[in-house]
């Protein structure tokens, strides 16, 4: 009951401040005479958010409102500016925007922060003409007719920005004069996305350019403050693929982020810093982000891992997995989560992937290749494994051992290659590789046998020179005898 | 062959009148008696040292004193270097002999009463020498500059400024900087291969000239003795070729323990890595360590260590001091009570060297 | 003590004895000398840490080819381009630390690894590899090329 008085006491001082602020906007002189010879401006204004909250035209244009005699309401005398150019523009906006105070007298909420984040923005750098901005408010929310971002009908709202960016972005002339290597063809990628067919479709939840790029504080991708800085992205795309409840409508998980923090990419990226990693639009694409197709998967990781998906394509697996329309890396390496693959992946063990399909009933050979394939690289791995540590012991033991060390680069390479040589699924070329690597071992562990071999055989010289010293002792020892008993 | 070494000792005698050298020696006698096996630790010392000097030399030729090589060149002794394994091992091993033959030598001129009257220099040139010994030991662990060693010097150091007043500038100046870094390894190589050696050679020159000048010391139940009843031995040749034999097994035991226990080299130094639980220093400075340990934080209003230095402080005083405090030894008279303070300090080092190397 | 019979038969003894002593002396100074000779006797390497190799003869090297030398424990890969220069870099690879080599065909630095290029230069410019190759001074001294480590 309460709070049915309070909203109908509300209801009635708002239109009572309502009717008074349109009886003002009425006694706008230069309204009322724009809009008797059927100004387009004057028009528009009348829909204008400002208009509503009795913003006069003299606000913006100066010069006196009250009179109706041209001559006086459009002199100098009276602070007639006529149209605002360049930098007058965005200074005649941010008389209010920027000012708190003047803000919350019209009971407006919305930050006032937009002109120092444009500044410092791409968009606040030097015009051409190297005297204004090169965005100003109304290149993106209109001049007359400006509505609130939440109105469809305003073009910064989100269905209509893809149209409002492209109308510079998509632009290759206007674009050269700014950034000649910046493409053009943003917007047309975007159409392509699941963003952009939904966002077309009226959707005003899928992410378009603002979402990402950031709206008045748009910095260059090159910027590590920027939000698509490739260290960023993750966190950026998390923003929304993340959060279950805004996410729900869609029907997709929202444990990639979760996943990719914990995988190989996400720990070279976010915590080593190493900006050459996968960042989510890596794989997906950014402006037209799309989930890659079963098919295109082995092409998409093969961009960086190339020899793999090379010999994969090239495999026995090629085939069978298109028939089996598995997807080709990520069967076995997973999407999100990928973890540096380690020999176990390898095998017919349980938590091997290759059991997974070959069982030991296979009627092809896959289940011996894989048993054999893993039996190869583990002999590899220890051997690699006792000879670096034997090579060490050598060392330690003092002995030159350069050449042993030289060749265990050698078993390294080896081993690292076989790994590749994995994804060729063809046994004679993993064991050639692996056994290139098994001779080296060889090579080295008889080198540090033989230096450490060499280390005890100091004991054969240090017995021959005790044996000298102490027969010259007991000489001496017999002299001293002689000497004595004269 | 006999005559060609004859003919070379009658040219050169024609001119230094070598004959009154070993008339000279030959009329030297050192007393024969239960104790005299002590004797031989004096020479055992300066065999040591002329092996420390010989492979320090040899060392020398490829060592580079710098942090960023120090460590390198001493592996590339151990490895590259034909024989340097054994160089290298049987300078550590030398230098841990040689303190330890030091620490018999003292002792036993201690109980002999040896530093009476009119031998108070050598004993005060041999103490120096000592103490020399323990900072040859200790600048010359860092130079390997492995991780124990660097920890080590950091944990020596900051004992060392814990010396009231001078302790600072004192840490500072063996430091060459506020902390133990490439500097302090150029400071200690400094002191280690040049100022020491040239220190030492001085106080040893004086040490065995005293030896020769008033001959060798007679114990007090000797000296007593009848002259007929003194039994003695001819400094030259008989003690000298004893001496010799037992050079002879100390180096058989050094190149024992050189190729069958070779000095290892450790992991490189580095600053920036946390200190090794457990850091302790070589074994001779360990009864101190220990010591500095038990000593509560706080004694009434002075630092506990700091206490505990200024006490083996005054403690090196008044041991370096003694034959001008111990009168009645210097009378000829039993001094029991010089006795007892030996003996406590060798079971003092024992016990607490015994419990720090446990710990 | 001593009989007179047997005076001549304790002097021979003596000199044998001197004798054999002075071979002992020969024995023990040749098992002190020769390992302190060796001991001076240069090392193969003679110095602590390699500052330059020779990567032989720039007329025994043709052009457009790779070959790689032992700098120290680390390969070095030095490559004459077809164009007439020359390159060092470190052999190893900035992902896992193969050695790379120098492809004729696609005119780059290739791992077998994982399939990483990198420019003449040493900059990573496909494949996994994080950072470029370390680069190392050349310099053709009569004839002779020789790698050092950039100061």
């Amino acid at each position: 009951m309460k709070k049915k008085i309070i909203i109908l006491t509300l209801f009635f001082f708002s239109a009572l401040l309502f009717g008074q602020k349109k009886n003002e906007a009425s006694s706008d002189q230069c309204f009322i005479c724009h809009e008797s010879v059927g100004s387009t401006e004057a028009d528009l204004y009348k829909k204008d958010i400002h208009f509503s909250k009795g913003i006069s035209c003299a606000d913006c244009h100066g010069g006196n409102s009250q009179t109706d005699d041209m001559d006086k309401a459009m002199s100098k005398a009276a602070g007639y500016k006529g149209v605002p150019k360049g930098n007058a523009i965005t200074q005649s906006c941010i008389r209010c925007h920027a000012n708190p105070a003047m803000m919350k007298k019209y009971g407006s909420k919305i930050p006032t922060n937009q002109y120092a984040n444009l500044k410092n923005s791409v968009h606040g750098r030097l015009a051409i003409n190297g005297s204004e901005m090169i965005v100003q408010c109304i290149t993106c929310h209109n001049a007359h007719g400006i509505v609130a971002v939440d109105n469809p009908a305003s073009p910064v709202y989100p269905t209509n920005i893809p149209a409002t960016c492209g109308k510079c972005h998509s632009d290759p002339v206007f674009m050269r004069a700014y950034n000649p290597a910046l493409p053009v063809d943003q917007v047309q990628k975007y159409r392509t996305s699941v963003h952009g067919i939904r966002n077309a479709k009226g959707d005003p939840k899928p992410a378009q350019c603002v979402s990402c790029h950031g709206s008045h504080d748009i910095l260059s991708v090159k910027d590590p403050r920027a939000r698509v800085y490739p260290t960023n992205i993750p966190s950026t795309c998390s923003h929304c693929h993340s959060n279950a409840e805004y996410m729900k409508q869609y029907k997709i998980p929202t444990d990639q982020f979760a996943n990719y923090s914990k995988s190989v990419h996400g720990i070279a990226l976010l915590q080593k810093h190493d900006i050459s990693a996968p960042a989510c639009n890596s794989c997906h694409g950014n402006h037209g982000a799309t989930p890659p197709g079963i098919e295109s998967i082995s092409e998409v990781c093969g961009t960086c891992h190339a020899l793999n998906a090379e010999l994969f394509s090239s495999s026995p697996h090629k085939k069978a997995f298109d028939e089996r329309k598995l997807p080709e890396c990520t069967t076995c390496h997973s999407n999100h989560l990928i973890i540096t693959a380690t020999n176990k992946l390898l095998g017919v063990s349980q938590d091997a992937v290759c059991s997974k399909c070959h069982k030991p009933n296979d009627p092809s050979k896959g289940y011996m290749v894989a048993k054999e394939m893993k039996q190869m690289i583990d002999s590899l791995d220890s051997s690699e494994k006792n000879d670096s540590a034997l090579v060490h012991e050598a060392e330690q033991k003092g002995m030159e051992v350069g050449d042993a060390l030289f060749k265990l680069r050698d078993a390294h390479q080896a081993r690292l290659e076989s790994r590749t040589m994995v994804h060729s699924f063809n046994e004679a070329k993993f064991n050639e590789t692996v056994n290139k690597g098994l001779k080296v071992t060889t090579e080295v562990k008889t080198e540090a046998e033989a230096a450490i071999h060499e280390y005890y055989f100091r004991r054969i010289g240090l017995g021959i020179s005790v044996l000298i010293i102490s027969f010259l002792a007991l000489l001496l020892y017999l002299y001293i005898r002689r000497l004595e008993r004269k | 062959m006999k005559n060609y070494f004859k003919c070379l000792y009658n040219w050169i005698d024609e001119r230094v009148q070598l004959e009154d050298l070993v008339k000279f020696m030959g009329k030297k006698y050192v007393p024969v008696h239960r104790h005299s096996i002590w004797y031989y630790f004096g020479g055992v010392s300066l065999f040591f040292f002329i092996i420390q000097v010989t492979t320090g030399i040899l060392l020398l030729f490829y060592y580079k004193g710098s942090s960023d090589l120090a460590f390198e060149s001493v592996q590339f002794i151990m490895s590259k270097v034909q024989f340097g394994w054994l160089v290298r091992s049987i300078h550590a091993w030398a230098a841990n002999l040689f303190i330890l033959s030091a620490f018999v030598h003292m002792f036993s001129v201690y109980f002999e009463k040896a530093y009476r009257k009119p031998r108070e220099m050598t004993w005060i040139t041999g103490m120096l020498m000592f103490f020399m010994c323990l900072g040859f030991g200790f600048s010359g662990y860092l130079l390997p500059w492995n991780t124990l060693s660097f920890f080590a010097t950091k944990v020596g150091t900051d004992i060392a400024g814990n010396v009231p007043i001078i302790g600072g500038p004192l840490k500072v100046f063996i430091r060459g900087g506020d902390d133990v870094t490439g500097a302090t390894l150029s400071r200690l190589f400094g002191f280690h291969v040049a100022l020491f050696p040239g220190i030492f050679t001085i106080l040893l020159g004086i040490h065995l000239i005293l030896i020769q000048r008033q001959g060798i010391s007679e114990p007090v139940h000797f000296s007593e003795k009848p002259a007929s009843e003194k039994k003695t031995m001819p400094f030259f040749p008989n003690f000298l070729l004893r001496d010799l034999l037992l050079w002879l097994i100390v180096l058989n035991v050094l190149a024992i323990l050189a190729v069958f226990l070779p000095a290892d080299l450790g992991i490189k130094a580095n600053p920036f890595a946390s200190a090794p639980a457990g850091i302790k220093p070589e074994w001779y400075f360990l009864f101190m360590f220990q010591s500095l340990k038990y000593f509560p934080s706080h004694i009434l209003f002075a630092d506990g260590e700091t206490v505990g230095i200024l006490l083996f402080g005054a403690a090196g005083v008044l041991w370096l001091l003694i034959p001008f405090w111990d009168r009645k030894s210097s009378r000829g008279e039993q001094n029991r009570f010089v006795n007892y303070l030996g003996l406590f300090a060798v079971i003092f080092i024992i016990i607490l060297t015994f419990l720090g190397w446990l710990s | 003590m001593d009989n007179v019979q047997g005076k001549p038969d304790l002097k021979n003894r003596r000199d044998f004895l001197k004798y054999l002593l002075s071979a002992g002396v020969l024995g023990f100074a040749a098992s002190v000398i020769y390992p302190v000779l060796s001991y001076l006797k240069p090392p193969k390497q003679s110095e602590v840490e390699v500052t330059s190799v020779s990567a032989g003869k720039l007329s025994d090297f043709p052009k457009d080819s790779g070959k790689i030398i032992r700098f120290g424990n680390k390969p070095v890969l030095v490559v004459y381009s077809a164009d007439g220069n020359l390159h060092a870099l470190s052999a190893e690879c900035t992902h896992l630390g193969c050695t790379v080599q120098f492809r004729k065909d696609l005119d780059l630095i290739w791992c077998a690894c994982h399939n990483g290029k990198y420019d003449l230069n040493g900059r990573n410019i496909s494949g996994p590899p994080p950072r470029p190759l370390t680069p190392f001074k050349v310099i053709v001294k009569a004839g002779e090329i020789f790698i050092s480590k950039m100061a």
